[in-house]
């Protein structure tokens, strides 16, 4: 793509992310929201291929859809109570109308079919952006209304979200699928907390943002797409294979690594809130998730694949990738749970 | 009838009422209806020179309920293996055979239930004269594609060119109908053992499309053959596949995506008209670690910024 496109093309997608934020009416929340899903549907489409231009416009119909419910529950609120402001959502309607938009925009469960198909036609970049980037926006908006919205839909929203990326990544062979239902999980957790703590919210988004980063770049750096070829990687790159599967346990949440953070502060505080049963549900679901992490693992370095080479091959030419995001996003990935204390901190 | 169906639809002037005949009212009401619930890539083929099928829907039904009920009981059975393979692995395999295979025999004919996964066809579609049969070889161990391949045109007035035959295998189908997918993205290479008679053959894969227009979208690569009492074992990797949809080649050529392939077919419209055979051991993958071409074709910008 030309340069100068792309560059307005993504300086268009943060815009629309900033005006979101940014945003107290919900007209301006909903233009940001349309400004996003508008400047990234060329992004996707750049390569022309069926796939691409598949995922594209199943993204963009979704997306659309979601914006749609957004301004008619927007409408319907300002018709109820005449607020415009994001805070003022007190039409109960309108909340749920508003929560279900936005459980599509996210791909929280039931509303998450579109994930893995969309993520599957895209390249790994632009997948990354996707599940980053584009749900800053939503969750934003979603975490300054959580406390209108009915709490159970909040909480049947992220069990589901949690059971279904747990089951659906099981039995898949391509990385972009397992990184999406990964995705789908991962919203269940930021939103089961986002009624009784957002900061939790945000902290779980967060080094969500930094491990799912890592693990884009590292299969970006690869160059693979599947199990099998991500089986081969021990030969080219020893060192990216073992951060890697470092990086999968820290997705999987188990310590000593930065992704046990959320869910160890996510479970303390649904046990604070006197929700035990709810509480064992999420960290059984999340074993399911670990269950294909460590597969990924498994196949990564724990076993040799069929290979032609059976030992490292430093004669590689260097890769013209580079190599510095990939460093930044596996160091955070690994190791910030020692920084917890100052993380709650920032945040509160 | 016909008529009475105009006149039917002339009172009511609806739009989107399921019909198969595009109607233009008087100029007075201004409307012109569009009469059918399917679009025209999805309505039964019509021969040319045949007179459209206007039967109502209601009317194609035929009802049988020993039928309905085997088929709940093969659906019911379907569904049932889909939630038990879960358990198993990816596709009802175990991981470590998606990770460690590197050839996998896809069809194979070792008895005749294997013939019912393949459809036969021929111009006779379209009224020509080819004939095209498929049965079992020797000893029940191949498929023996055979014919006469004829390219007269039919005389309808509308067709003009036709001699070919095609052998293409069937969409995989899950419980319910449901479209299924083979995955070969652990794969680089068709490898097939067939014995032919010297002619050209082609190659066809479709692959799963979402548009309505990208139907007829088929990845096509040349299956030269010997001829002769000797089996020939033909490795086509598929990076070789080139794209073209409704037999033209297209400008736009990009790579066949190998985790969602529909079908395989072979055809035959070398415009020699004779007899014809092919016959055909097995038809596999193969995972070729010294293949890394990704796609064999270069695309040039057509109009490049200078």
């Amino acid at each position: 793509m030309n340069p100068y496109r792309r560059a307005t093309l993504l300086c268009s997608v943060g815009l629309g992310t900033t005006l979101t934020f940014a945003s107290s009416h919900w007209l301006l929340a909903w233009m940001g929201l349309e400004i996003n899903t508008l400047a990234i549907t060329p992004l996707m489409a750049q390569h022309h291929h069926p796939r691409a231009v598949e995922a594209t416009t199943k993204y963009f119909l979704t997306q659309a859809t979601a914006a749609a419910m957004i301004l008619f529950a927007s409408t319907t609120n300002a018709w109820m109570t005449g607020e415009w402001s994001i805070n003022d959502l007190s039409n109960p309607i309108a909340s749920t109308m508003f929560m279900a938009a936005l459980a599509l925009k996210i791909g929280l469960a039931p509303m998450h079919f579109w994930m893995p198909e969309v993520l599957q036609g895209l390249d790994l970049l632009t997948g990354l952006i996707l599940s980053t980037w584009q749900k800053l926006a939503p969750l934003a908006l979603i975490i300054q209304t959580a406390q209108t919205i009915d709490p159970l839909l909040l909480t049947l929203l992220g069990i589901s979200s949690t059971l279904v990326g747990g089951w659906g990544g099981l039995n898949q062979t391509q990385l972009r699928k397992i990184l999406a239902y990964s995705s789908i999980a991962h919203m269940g957790w930021m939103i089961i907390v986002i009624q009784y703590a957002p900061q939790l919210t945000l902290i779980a988004l967060g080094t969500y943002i930094i491990m799912t980063s890592a693990a884009f770049l590292t299969l970006k750096m690869s160059l693979t797409t599947k199990i099998s070829t991500l089986a081969t990687t021990w030969s080219k790159s020893p060192i990216l294979t073992s951060t890697t599967a470092l990086v999968l346990l820290s997705l999987g949440g188990l310590p000593p690594l930065t992704g046990f953070m959320p869910k160890w502060l996510i479970l303390q505080e649904l046990t604070k809130q006197d929700l035990p049963i709810i509480a064992t549900a999420m960290a059984l679901t999340a074993l399911i998730s670990l269950y294909f992490y460590l597969r990924l693992l498994y196949a990564m370095t724990l076993t040799i694949s069929p290979n032609m080479i059976n030992s490292t091959t430093p004669w590689r030419t260097q890769t013209t990738q580079t190599s510095l995001p990939l460093a930044l996003f596996t160091t955070a990935a690994l190791g910030l749970l020692p920084m917890a204390p100052a993380i709650l901190m920032l945040t509160t | 009838m016909a008529v009475s169906k105009t006149t039917l639809k002339t009172l009511f002037g609806v739009y989107g009422v399921i019909h198969r005949q595009t109607l233009l009212l008087p100029s007075t009401l201004r409307c012109s209806v569009i009469l059918s619930s399917r679009s025209i890539y999805e309505r039964d083929y019509r021969r040319p020179g045949q007179p459209p099928d206007t039967r109502w829907p209601w009317q194609k039904i035929q009802f049988d309920f020993s039928k309905g009920v085997e088929g709940i009981k093969k659906h019911i059975g379907l569904l049932k293996d889909e939630f038990v393979q879960r358990w198993t692995g990816p596709e009802g395999r175990p991981l470590i055979d998606h990770m460690l295979e590197q050839t996998r025999v896809q069809w194979e004919f070792r008895g005749p239930e294997s013939l019912s996964q393949w459809v036969v066809s021929s111009d006779q579609e379209i009224g020509g004269r080819s004939e095209a049969y498929i049965k079992l070889g020797k000893n029940n161990t191949t498929c023996m594609l055979y014919g006469t391949l004829c390219s007269t045109p039919p005389r309808d007035g509308e067709t003009r060119y036709s001699g070919y035959c095609t052998l293409r295998s069937k969409q995989p189908l899950a419980s319910f109908d449901r479209k299924k997918y083979y995955d070969w993205s652990s794969f680089n290479t068709l490898h097939m053992r067939i014995r032919g008679d010297g002619r050209p053959w082609m190659v066809n894969m479709s692959a799963e499309t979402f548009f309505s227009h990208q139907r007829d979208d088929i990845y096509s690569y040349f299956l030269y053959t010997r001829g002769g009492p000797y089996w020939q074992d033909v490795k086509i990797p598929f990076s070789k596949f080139f794209l073209s949809s409704r037999g033209r080649i297209q400008d736009d050529q990009h790579v066949l995506w190998l985790d969602k392939v529909k079908s395989i077919g072979f055809t035959l419209g070398d415009k020699a008209d004779g007899p014809f055979q092919l016959e055909i051991d097995f038809i596999g993958l193969c995972s070729d670690l010294a293949h890394t071409e990704e796609f064999a074709y270069e695309l040039y910008k057509r109009n490049p910024e200078v």
